[in-house]
């Protein structure tokens, strides 16, 4: 199934590659209403992972405001639930190392999570 | 408004070190573009990246409060939907500074909340975050209700606010944020 977001000024670009088995988020994500913007993620999320064997989702988003912070943890717990019904699911968060802030925020999710989430620095 | 009121406007923003500010109708559109404008002016400044999106990211946060707070009321006395915001470079910090009018209803809740935030370190700013994060309740704006903490978390000084009654329905509502 396929999901292909373009990036805007406040959303990040979100692609499927199927082949990889890969679900990447990338760029910034502060848009007006968030959970309007994720809704269509979520929902190919619980779709693909009710069939696929399991994914990963790698993160490089270097800004989120608060309610993208709230959605994406929707989507990690969504992670977790195909997790602990045995799928192989697996995060990987990339931050610039000049960004500690990107850092604390991926520290932040993954003291949240139970599944495989490897914390990535970028060098800048 | 005449030139000499403009004028006085303008030397007093000058003194108060004011880099942008904004009266008016706080559209998605218009908030997207003031946080561009601050970027390019901290990245003129070489501010470090981290301390710019601090800057950038309480902005975000105090604007888009206010955005969905007046987007749900949508009261009908003239210039009510309107807000103020006010970002300027004091020495090493930067003070970002917004108003708009409440209904007077929601004056004690936002109070406590501010006062709950105010009276918390960073560890107990944390661990409110984190509540927030896992709580399906929607504040009355209709977001996740985590902007205020998420800017108090940004910040070197205590939130500081304050409430100017208008009439007997309304007040306006003051939020000061210093990185």
């Amino acid at each position: 199934m396929d999901l292909n977001i373009a990036r805007t000024g406040t959303t990040p670009e979100v692609r499927w590659d199927p082949a990889a088995g890969v679900l990447s988020i990338s760029g910034e994500s502060y848009p007006e209403n968030s959970f309007d913007f994720f809704a269509p993620v979520q929902q190919w999320l619980s779709m693909s992972l009710a069939t696929l064997p399991g994914l990963r989702v790698e993160v490089s988003v270097s800004y989120m405001n608060s309610s993208s912070i709230k959605c994406m943890l929707d989507i990690f717990d969504a992670l977790g639930d195909a997790h602990a019904a045995g799928k192989k699911v697996d995060v990987v968060w990339n931050y610039e190392t000049d960004n500690p802030r990107a850092l604390d925020l991926a520290e932040e999710f993954r003291s949240e999570v139970s599944f495989p989430f490897l914390v990535h620095a970028l060098g800048s | 408004m005449t030139p000499q009121q403009l004028s006085r406007i303008r030397e007093e923003f000058t003194r108060e070190g004011v880099m942008i500010c904004f009266n008016g109708a706080f559209a998605h559109t218009i908030i997207e573009e003031i946080g561009n404008a601050l970027r390019r002016y901290l990245q003129d400044q070489e501010e470090q990246k981290s301390a710019a999106l601090d800057v950038f990211a309480v902005y975000i946060e105090q604007a888009q409060n206010i955005r969905a707070y007046l987007a749900r009321k949508q009261f009908r006395e003239p210039g009510a939907g309107n807000a103020i915001i006010v970002i300027a470079r004091q020495g090493e910090r930067y003070v970002v500074s917004s108003g708009n009018i409440v209904a007077a209803p929601d004056q004690p809740a936002l109070a406590g909340r501010l006062e709950q935030i105010r009276g918390s370190d960073a560890a107990g700013l944390k661990r409110m975050f984190k509540e927030r994060l896992r709580s399906d309740e929607r504040s009355p704006g209709g977001g996740a209700g985590m902007g205020l903490i998420e800017v108090a978390r940004r910040c070197t000084q205590p939130l500081e606010y304050a409430f100017h009654s208008v009439d007997a329905d309304h007040s306006f509502f003051c939020l000061t944020a210093v990185v």
